[in-house]
């Protein structure tokens, strides 16, 4: 990547140091991270809210530079409420809803996502990647006794053994040995662990490239996704805007097919091309170029997410284009669904055989973004002749055809469903159920009032009740016989399970026996197509792990038994 | 037709038209607006699309 730094950023890239106290001994770690980005910090921060512990290692001194990620979707933000940044980010991001896209001066699409009373965080907020990375930081520095970010600290080496992985790093001029019982690599697209193991991406590189700039610009513009075809300020190119906090704006454009790419990302040619953009849109106000940077779409995709004793999260197991921003909120998942299955094995003695499925889910997901991302840039970046003559054809007909106008919504990220996984309930009553989030599924939000075991009310929204680690089991109805059965089922799971059982009522259960939830007018019990003794068992992840017409003490301990594996297996049977 | 069912047939004409050069390209779209008047089967309706493609791109 060719790339020009300008004007400093307006952010405080903190040079953080870290001390190695293995004074030549080999250091023992139950989990290795290897990278300190976006994927790896939050890895680290999800294992620590588990009480597991991990050393993250990051080449670099700081946060990360330049222009990154921009875009986090709201299940990222649901993800990270359960770790405890959702706050900091929805602070300082800019929450946003919708888009439109132009047909050279022409609006030919202005597209919403879905947002209602039933959210409690936006569809998406930008926001620098610099901070989110920053918000981690400093939300791991609260769990200083459960994980050590070694800052300088280069992988160069590593070894797979039975039962552990040893890697070799540098610090400062320096080698030290490291071993873990799980080695998660997290380091980026041109991962040095990938490399090591002798695996390589597969799938499709396209030739088309954009170039990508950060500038400075006070505007009273909304913040949307905007996007320019074929505008007059710059024929034949594709614009795209995006608004950043601290009146940063990302810029990117499509160069031609006969330009040099080396050249076309050179200042001189490129802020001519931003200048006329902003004189078409009217923004004659002062701006200043920070960031310019060459970017071409990749969809590749490494086969297996695990390799023995060794995970690959985020870029380093698949690239993905930036059009949808699937990126960096597909890293955040791959980090979340790793998260607790690792703690179940390392903390709650869960079969190893669970981390499998980390690698089917999550290698099932990156080819689902893949597809989608590589629709998006299909329409973006034209890869054939083919696609640049219809895309020229929807865009001239959207204005008066809007039925052409779908093909021309950029397709943004949503959470995947795993249709099938050895994580999710073999035997359950899916098939019975006529809608609401499937088997596989994330959660329908909406909100509700939580009573604690105490009769004290609060409001809240159905994903704020997931905790880390914990299952949550929401069975329907203010049935007696029914709660009596599920309070049973709980009961008799070993604790390490840590599975919370919610009763969802209709109305205030009376005496308050222990904690439940209101579902108001019965509006969740519709979405959910639940009726009395209805279960619906959620992992720790948000997913639907399977749903029952009814649900008894067997049929749930049998359900996470087939998931967990033996050795939980065992103890439950002793 | 769902948003979906339109991309996917719309990707998979972008395909077709990719391995072809200009002229096999238009012989193609002309072939294929032929089959789509006998589908549409509606004289008026075909004149009225016929006017909407024909306006500047």
């Amino acid at each position: 990547m060719v790339s020009t730094a300008l004007k400093p950023y307006p952010f405080e890239f903190v040079k953080r140091k870290s001390v190695w106290h293995d004074k030549g001994r080999v250091e023992r770690q139950p989990v290795v991270i290897a990278g300190g980005g976006v994927a790896g910090l939050t890895l680290a921060l999800a294992l620590a809210v588990q009480g597991v512990r991990s050393v993250v290692l990051e080449a670099d001194d700081s946060v990360c530079f330049g222009s990154r990620a921009i875009c986090i979707s709201r299940r990222s933000l649901e993800i990270f409420e359960r770790l405890g940044i959702a706050g900091a980010l929805l602070d300082k991001g800019l929450a946003w809803t919708s888009g439109r896209s132009f047909y050279r001066q022409q609006e030919v699409l202005h597209f919403s996502m879905p947002q209602d009373d039933d959210q409690h965080l936006p569809p998406m907020i930008n926001i620098q990647q610099y901070y989110v990375e920053e918000f981690l930081v400093r939300a791991l520095e609260k769990h200083a006794g459960l994980v050590d970010i070694r800052w300088s600290s280069r992988l160069i080496g590593l070894e797979q053994r039975s039962g552990s992985v040893v890697v070799e790093v540098e610090h400062e001029g320096r080698r030290h040995t490291l071993e873990g019982e799980w080695l998660a690599a997290c380091d980026g697209g041109r991962s040095t662990v990938r490399d090591a193991l002798g695996l390589s991406l597969r799938g499709t590189a396209y030739e088309g490239a954009y170039v990508i700039a950060d500038i400075e610009l006070e505007t009273n513009l909304p913040t949307e996704r905007l996007a320019w075809f074929d505008p007059p300020s710059n024929p034949g190119e594709t614009i795209l805007m995006h608004r950043q906090p601290d009146n940063i704006w990302r810029i990117d454009y499509q160069i031609g097919k006969d330009e040099d790419p080396e050249k076309a990302v050179l200042p001189e040619n490129v802020l001519p091309r931003i200048q006329a953009h902003l004189e078409m849109i009217d923004e004659t106000g002062k701006w200043a170029p920070l960031w310019i940077s060459l970017y071409r779409a990749n969809a590749l995709a490494l086969e297996h997410f695990r390799h023995e004793r060794v995970f690959f999260v985020g870029d380093a197991a698949h690239l993905v284009p930036i059009f949808g921003v699937r990126g960096a909120n597909s890293a955040i998942d791959d980090a979340d669904n790793l998260a607790w299955k690792l703690a179940h094995v390392v903390g709650r003695g869960a079969g190893e055989e669970l981390l499998d499925s980390y690698s089917s889910e999550r290698a099932h997901a990156a080819r689902e973004n893949l597809q989608q991302g590589m629709k998006s840039t299909e329409f973006m970046a034209p890869p054939s002749n083919g696609f640049q003559l219809m895309r020229r054809a929807v865009l001239s007909l959207a204005s008066k055809a809007p039925g052409v106008r779908p093909l021309i919504n950029p397709r943004q990220t949503s959470a995947i469903r795993y249709a099938e996984s050895s994580a999710l309930a073999q035997h359950d009553d899916e098939e019975l159920f006529r809608h609401g989030p499937q088997r596989g599924s994330v959660l329908q939000n909406l909100p509700l009032r939580l009573i604690d075991a105490k009769g004290r009310q609060s409001s809240i929204h159905l994903t704020q009740l997931l905790r880390p680690g914990e299952y949550l089991l929401l069975v329907f109805g203010n049935e007696p016989d029914a709660a009596c059965e599920a309070s049973r089922a709980v009961k008799e799971l070993p604790a390490e399970w840590a599975v919370r059982l919610l009763f969802v009522c209709s109305s205030m259960l009376e005496p308050v026996a222990q904690e439940h939830v209101v579902d108001s007018g019965a509006r969740m019990a519709a979405l959910y197509d639940a009726e009395p003794g209805t279960a619906y068992l959620v992992r720790p992840d948000g997913y639907v792990f399977g749903r029952w017409r009814s649900l008894s003490a067997s049929v749930l301990a049998t359900a996470l038994c087939s998931m967990s594996g033996g050795a939980v297996k065992e103890a439950w049977h002793d | 037709m769902t948003d979906q069912e339109l991309d996917a047939v719309y990707t998979a004409l972008c395909r077709a038209l990719g391995e072809l050069d200009h002229e096999q390209a238009l012989m193609l779209l002309s072939r294929f607006a032929l089959l789509a008047m006998l589908e549409i089967d509606s004289p008026d309706r075909l004149h009225e699309l016929i006017g909407q493609a024909a306006e500047p791109a």
